[in-house]
């Protein structure tokens, strides 16, 4: 047991003091101030009227609304899963030093450093139906009967905007290549030696010791799915007819029609969404996460 | 006792949320040379960017040592109308600023946050305006913005296309339309230039707004969403998204998409306002000389009308300073003066509430505007300035949703509605 002195204690309260007081001004404040304007019919310069529950009872009566909170879920889902298992699979591979590794590492993790209103303009510009690159394409190789308005038809509005994101994999790729990359040596070369073959020197080895951080990159890709704003606002704005929409569009709209009440009934919806979501992800992986770490 | 110091902060910070939601704001005096600050988009490349900025020193060298204008640069719009909401939201308007004249904006003037014109603009310094756009300012007796930059968006034709099919001279009714739009489809060209994206669906927004005019007349806005004249007048602009009339990006096009088609000589018919004189002078010279105005097509009972609107309006922060409430207004005189409105008008090509002459030293396409605006047998204003921002946002959503058969134009006027509630 450590016995802090009573300086220790000074020093520690003085070192924590900026930080607890940059997090109370900039996240509890807001949060405070998001929460008790959530429940008020306030229009930022009307007298604000307490009515309970009853923006958060217009925003989940709303069509659109419920759309977007079901597109949430599919970010959500997108994200989690599909980015972080195509990061995972191209991590693996560059783990085991492929020829020109190095380069394809920089050039997957490029997009990263790039704004996203640019990269989001290439593919507006990309996925044009009139003179984007994919429908030319698709006519060069004779399958003109595949184009389509990518980002303005119902049917593929939604799955234009998620591949564009899903395949921007750098970042936990990053993440999982370093800890890949950490695992040593000897597991594999005893493996080697027991006559394990690739896939399964990654199924038996690469993998259980991936999983803590493959967890972690989890619940950070869902949580980007679940507060998604920018690429869906860039490239559609929501549309067409509300098909693309997420709960950060609708709150930007909402904040547009400075209608505070509902505005923030919305982040409120998502900050609690948010605490479901990261609780059950802790609580469905946290097994697999111990037994990963017992594991190592 | 860490219990109760952990309750106490949580009260805290609940509480001052909710005290500053509840809060008014104070006063302020000022000593010494007058500061303003004026935040504003009409920077950058805006067509008024120069104008405005050389119209701003000038006032500022007239001024010096009492009053001084500073120009905070913001070019995006939207993006500075969302930053004007934040601060007025927050009780801190920008001494002096751009207004947005529509509905969702109007709501500021029940606060008061906005410095009120009404006496000043009821003497002398009124009669420099065109009366209808200080009242449609004016709201519960008290204009509270200062009318300036107005539009008015006939129909842009490109000529050379329409004499390609035989047309000289723009066509009169909707029959003329579909047939002119037949023809050009037959020549390869796209009809029209349309747009479901961006904040509005402008461009679509605009026809709507026309097509409304033509079978409604000069009152047509006095009627609820509920009357039958918004249904039919959808199932005309659904016509405008059918059969090839207009290009295939333009469900989910911005205006980017809708003008560029325009500009590139891929459309026959487009509509913007004299504001964007300056761009097609300046990017398609071709498509400038070719371009002639024009009503839109007779659909209804009326015809040759206009959507004619205030497009910005000049607004302040109230103030109980007497020095800074009379720079202000100094000011907004200087801004609305007829010879340094002319002088803005002629090098931007925008057009303005207060009553001046353009002489005949202007761009032509300014020219076609004003003759537009004179020939014009009514004007109402667009769509957009007649409802909420909810039901404009919703606008673009629902015209996709029936563009691409997903609504009828009866649902399509139901999202309306249900966005307006």
């Amino acid at each position: 047991m450590i016995v802090q002195s009573g300086s220790n204690r000074l020093g520690i309260i003085l070192f924590l003091t900026p930080v607890i007081l940059l997090f109370a001004v900039y996240f509890v404040y807001p949060l405070g101030f998001v929460f008790v304007t959530s429940t008020l019919d306030w229009n930022g310069v009307s007298t604000p009227e307490f009515i309970g529950l009853r923006n958060f009872i217009d925003n989940f009566q709303n069509h659109t609304f419920q759309k977007s909170i079901r597109n949430n879920f599919i970010w959500l889902f997108a994200l989690g899963f599909g980015q972080i298992t195509l990061a995972a699979g191209v991590a693996m591979i560059l783990a085991r030093r492929p020829r020109g590794w190095r380069f394809l590492r920089t050039a997957y993790f490029l997009p990263n450093v790039i704004s996203q209103v640019a990269i989001a303009m290439m593919w507006k510009a990309l996925y044009n139906a009139e003179y984007g690159a994919l429908n030319q394409f698709l006519e060069i190789i004779g399958l003109s009967g595949w184009t389509h308005n990518w980002l303005g038809e119902i049917g593929t509005a939604l799955p234009a905007v998620l591949i564009q994101q899903v395949f921007y994999i750098g970042y936990f790729m990053i993440i999982i290549l370093a800890s890949t990359m950490s695992i040593p040596e000897s597991f594999y070369e005893a493996a080697q030696i027991d006559g394990a073959n690739v896939f399964q020197q990654e199924r038996y080895i690469t993998l259980p010791m991936l999983v803590p951080i493959l967890v972690t990159s989890t619940t950070l890709a869902m949580a980007y799915g679940l507060r998604h704003f920018e690429a869906t606002f860039l490239l559609t704005d929501g549309g067409p007819a509300n098909s693309t929409s997420v709960m950060g569009i609708q709150l930007y709209k909402m904040l547009k029609s400075i209608d505070y009440g509902h505005a923030n009934a919305t982040g409120a919806t998502l900050v609690i969404l948010g605490i479901i979501v990261i609780v059950v992800i802790r609580s469905t992986f946290g097994r697999a996460v111990n037994a990963g770490e017992a594991e190592q | 006792m860490k219990r109760l110091l952990v309750v106490l902060t949580l009260v805290i910070f609940l509480a001052v949320p909710v005290a500053q939601v509840f809060a008014s704001g104070a006063g302020e005096a000022s000593t010494g040379e007058v500061v303003l600050t004026f935040p504003t988009f009409w920077v950058g490349q805006d067509s008024k960017s120069g104008p405005i900025a050389s119209l701003v020193e000038k006032f500022n060298n007239e001024n010096a040592g009492e009053i001084r204008v500073l120009i905070e640069p913001n070019p995006d719009t939207d993006g500075y109308r969302d930053k004007l909401n934040a601060q007025l939201a927050s009780g801190r308007a920008p001494d002096i600023f751009v207004f947005n004249p529509d509905p969702t904006s109007f709501q500021y003037y029940d606060s008061d946050i906005l410095m009120d014109f009404t006496d000043e603009l009821a003497g002398a310094w009124g009669d420099d305006f065109v009366r209808s756009y200080i009242d449609e300012s004016t709201i519960g007796g008290r204009t509270k913005t200062v009318p300036y930059e107005i539009g008015i968006t006939p129909i842009w034709y490109n000529m050379n296309l329409l004499n390609q099919v035989g047309y000289s001279e723009p066509p009169a009714t909707w029959d003329d339309f579909m047939a002119m739009a037949d023809a050009l489809k037959a020549a390869g060209v796209v009809p029209t230039s349309q747009m479901t994206g961006g904040s509005n669906a402008w461009t679509s927004m605009l026809w709507y707004s026309h097509i409304i005019g033509s079978l409604g007349g000069p009152n047509v806005w006095d009627k609820p969403l509920t009357d039958p004249v918004y249904v039919e007048a959808a199932e005309y602009l659904l016509q405008l998204y059918t059969d090839g009339n207009t290009t295939r990006d333009a469900v989910g096009g911005d205006a980017g998409v809708s003008g560029g088609h325009f500009l590139a000589g891929d459309t026959a018919a487009f509509i913007n306002g004299p504001w964007y004189i300056g761009r097609i002078r300046g990017d398609a010279p071709a498509i400038h000389a070719a371009t002639r105005l024009a009503a839109a097509p007779q659909v209804g009972d009326y015809s040759g009308h206009q959507i004619g609107f205030l497009l910005s309006n000049l607004a302040a922060a109230n103030t109980s300073d007497p020095r800074k409430r009379a720079a202000v207004i100094t000011f907004m005189k200087f801004m609305t003066d007829p010879e340094n409105v002319t002088s803005v008008s002629k090098a931007a090509g925008s057009l303005f509430a207060i009553k001046y002459e353009l002489g005949g030293d202007i761009d032509p396409l300014q020219q076609e505007f004003v003759r537009a605006a004179s020939d014009s047998t009514f004007a109402i204003g667009h769509f957009q300035s007649q409802y909420p921002v909810a039901v404009v946002q919703e606008f673009g959503q629902a015209l996709g949703a029936m563009a691409l058969g997903e609504a009828t134009p009866e649902e399509f006027v139901e999202m309306l509605i249900a966005a307006n509630r």
